[in-house]
């Protein structure tokens, strides 16, 4: 009942963009016993796991509300996470980058912010990231996940560009154990995008890529 | 034979011309246009980028050319020191001017734009189109807003942390800047001949940010931006949506020509405005790459049949990829130029 008050209260906040009263809400919560175990699991997650459901039904969020949502989740999931009893089980391991050539980096950080809230481990490669770095950093953190996000339409098509990574990938004999999730202005505005440049998947923003990311890891696990 | 400044005056006017009015906007395809295989060769010289616009213009016979290089021109002025270079793609800015909050109290907004030194080569290059087709066909500027020029000098996420999330007196100081220096830079390019003015605010469009925003934030940065007057300005959303802007919009600042999304509403959009100004249709140019010939022409047509009924329309395209083909460029150009007779 308590924890229902408190996802209701904290969504709102999300949804109006208050990050300050986000944090009140939660820290509240924590001082009437609330663990903050209960906050990522039962609050953030869930609420996440609402606006998803939302924007599949065509809710019209616009990019400050995805940004702060992102921003407020990921910034209450590390501090929670911090007070954790113990290390928390993440559910998969993502690398992302902005593609070779690409220097824009807000779609980026909106994927990863949501990601992390979703208890999804990221580890973010930066900008202008070549298709042999995205391989050997997926490897050597054991990620099964390479996000590659680009804002043109000449870096999403690029031959150095996803096209090159799926080529390593399969030169490599990885295809079974590392998939590929595009995003960005072009995949959006040509939906058809991201089957010329081979990727397994695209989402059109940050809420709907922890939804796309989850169903292919837990696809791979199958 | 009319120009294509007879036909923009005759849809500004609601009156009658051959066509109606076609703006293609074509930038990087000019080094191809002059067998150059570097962009960065094309981009340093006014003289080539006035050239490309003339023979583009002429091969392919639509109405406008420009006299902007690439956006992130703008941040060169303002004191960016490299620019990434693609052989197929946009220019894109690499080094942020501003790093930390004592670079914006540092920033300095040039008060000559006309004869900075990085601006030399546009102002070659304005001075070609004007001698060359000046009054015949609309030379277009592209001017930043000053809600988004701190796109160009700090990057989009740490201005989204700056303007959602950080101090309100270094936000509005920055803002401050950027409104002077888009004033500055309108005031340039008019007095050195440009028709059509650009005004680029992504932020102005309901996809950003919700609508008491714009009408309580936005509008207040723009009245400022364009106190000089709305004379040949555009309102552009860098392709964003804003058909529900567009009565604000209207009311409060008086704009009159509206670049909509290739997402807006054409119909839905022209009702808005219902002929208080100008509509311009804008095809997702992005789908001309791969596209066939027959699935434009049908978009066109369709774009055409919401658009064009009472006039007041133009047809346009946002900024075209390099990589769509020649073909497709003409499959798109001959049906405006056959369905859009008026
Ligand atoms: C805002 C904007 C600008 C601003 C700021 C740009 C910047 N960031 O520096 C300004 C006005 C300055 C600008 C300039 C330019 N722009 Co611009 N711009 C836009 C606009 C309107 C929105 C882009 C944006 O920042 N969106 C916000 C972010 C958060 O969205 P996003 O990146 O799409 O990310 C979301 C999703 O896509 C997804 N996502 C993103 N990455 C990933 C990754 C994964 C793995 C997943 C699953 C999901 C995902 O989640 C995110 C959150 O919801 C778009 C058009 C549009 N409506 O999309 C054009 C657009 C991106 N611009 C474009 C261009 C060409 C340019 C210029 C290169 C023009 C030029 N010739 O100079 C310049 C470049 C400036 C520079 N950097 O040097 C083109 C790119 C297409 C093309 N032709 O290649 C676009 C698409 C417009 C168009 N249709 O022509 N631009």
């Amino acid at each position: 009942m308590m924890l229902e008050k408190v996802i209701a209260a904290y969504s709102e906040a999300v949804f109006d963009t208050d990050r300050d009263k986000a944090f009140e809400v939660i820290h509240d919560a924590i001082a009437q016993g609330v663990t903050p175990e209960e906050i990522v699991f039962k609050v953030v997650i869930p609420s996440m796991e609402m606006m998803i459901k939302a924007i599949s039904e065509d809710f019209d969020a616009n990019l400050a509300q995805h940004f702060m949502a992102s921003q407020i989740a990921s910034q209450v999931t590390d501090e929670m996470v911090a007070r954790f009893q113990t290390s928390p089980e993440t559910i998969g391991r993502v690398v992302i980058g902005t593609s070779y050539a690409d220097l824009h980096t807000l779609g980026k950080r909106i994927v990863s912010g949501c990601l992390r809230s979703l208890m999804i481990d990221v580890i973010d490669l930066g900008v202008n990231v070549s298709a042999e770095r995205f391989v050997a950093a997926a490897l050597e953190h054991d990620a099964g996940i390479i996000a590659i996000s680009s804002m043109m339409v000449h870096t999403a098509r690029s031959e150095r560009g996803c096209l090159a990574v799926r080529q390593l990938l399969k030169e490599r004999g990885l295809e079974d154990r590392i998939k590929i999730i595009v995003g960005g202005a072009p995949y959006t505005w040509d939906t058809e995008l991201y089957k010329v440049v081979r990727a397994d998947a695209w989402a059109s923003d940050g809420i709907s890529a922890g939804k796309v990311i989850k169903d292919l890891i837990e696809g791979m696990h199958k | 034979m009319m120009t294509g400044m007879d036909r923009l005056v005759a849809a500004i006017k609601g009156e009658k011309a051959d066509r109606i009015p076609v703006f293609c906007n074509l930038l990087d395809q000019g080094a191809k246009e002059l067998g150059l295989v570097s962009l960065y060769d094309y981009y340093q010289s006014g003289e080539y980028v006035a050239e490309g616009q003339l023979k583009m213009r002429e091969k392919y016979g639509y109405d406008n050319v420009w006299s902007l290089f690439y956006v992130g021109k703008e941040a060169e002025l303002l004191g960016c020191r490299k620019i990434l270079f693609s052989p197929d793609g946009p220019p894109n800015v690499e080094h942020f001017v501003i790093q930390s909050y004592d670079d914006i109290h540092r920033l300095e907004i040039p008060d000559d734009i006309t004869h900075h030194p990085v601006f030399v080569e546009e102002l070659k290059c304005l001075q070609i189109l004007k001698r060359e087709v000046g009054g015949r066909y609309p030379i277009c500027g592209y001017v930043t807003a000053a809600m988004a020029l701190p796109a160009l000098l700090m990057g989009m996420d740490k201005w989204f942390e700056l303007l959602f999330m950080g101090p309100p007196e270094v936000r509005d100081e920055l803002l401050a800047k950027c409104s002077l220096f888009c004033q500055r830079h309108i005031a340039a390019l008019r007095e050195l001949g440009v028709d059509v003015i650009v005004y680029a605010n992504p932020f102005g469009s309901t996809d950003f940010v919700p609508l008491p925003y714009i009408i309580k934030t936005g509008i207040p940065w723009m009245k400022q931006d364009l106190s000089a007057g709305t004379q040949g300005i555009v309102y552009y959303c860098g392709g964003a949506r804003f058909n529900q802007v567009i009565e604000a919009i209207i009311s409060q600042i008086g704009i009159e020509t509206y670049y909509l999304s290739p997402l807006d509403d054409i119909a839905a959009g022209k009702q808005i405005i219902n002929g208080r100004g100008l509509t311009c249709g804008v095809i997702n140019d992005i789908k001309l790459i791969d596209w066939s010939e027959e699935q434009i022409r049908q978009e066109v047509k369709r774009m055409l049949e919401a658009g064009m009924a009472g006039g007041k329309f133009l047809f346009g395209t946002i900024l075209m990829p390099y990589k769509i083909p020649e073909r497709n460029i003409r499959a798109m150009l001959d049906t405006v130029y056959e369905f859009g007779q008026c």
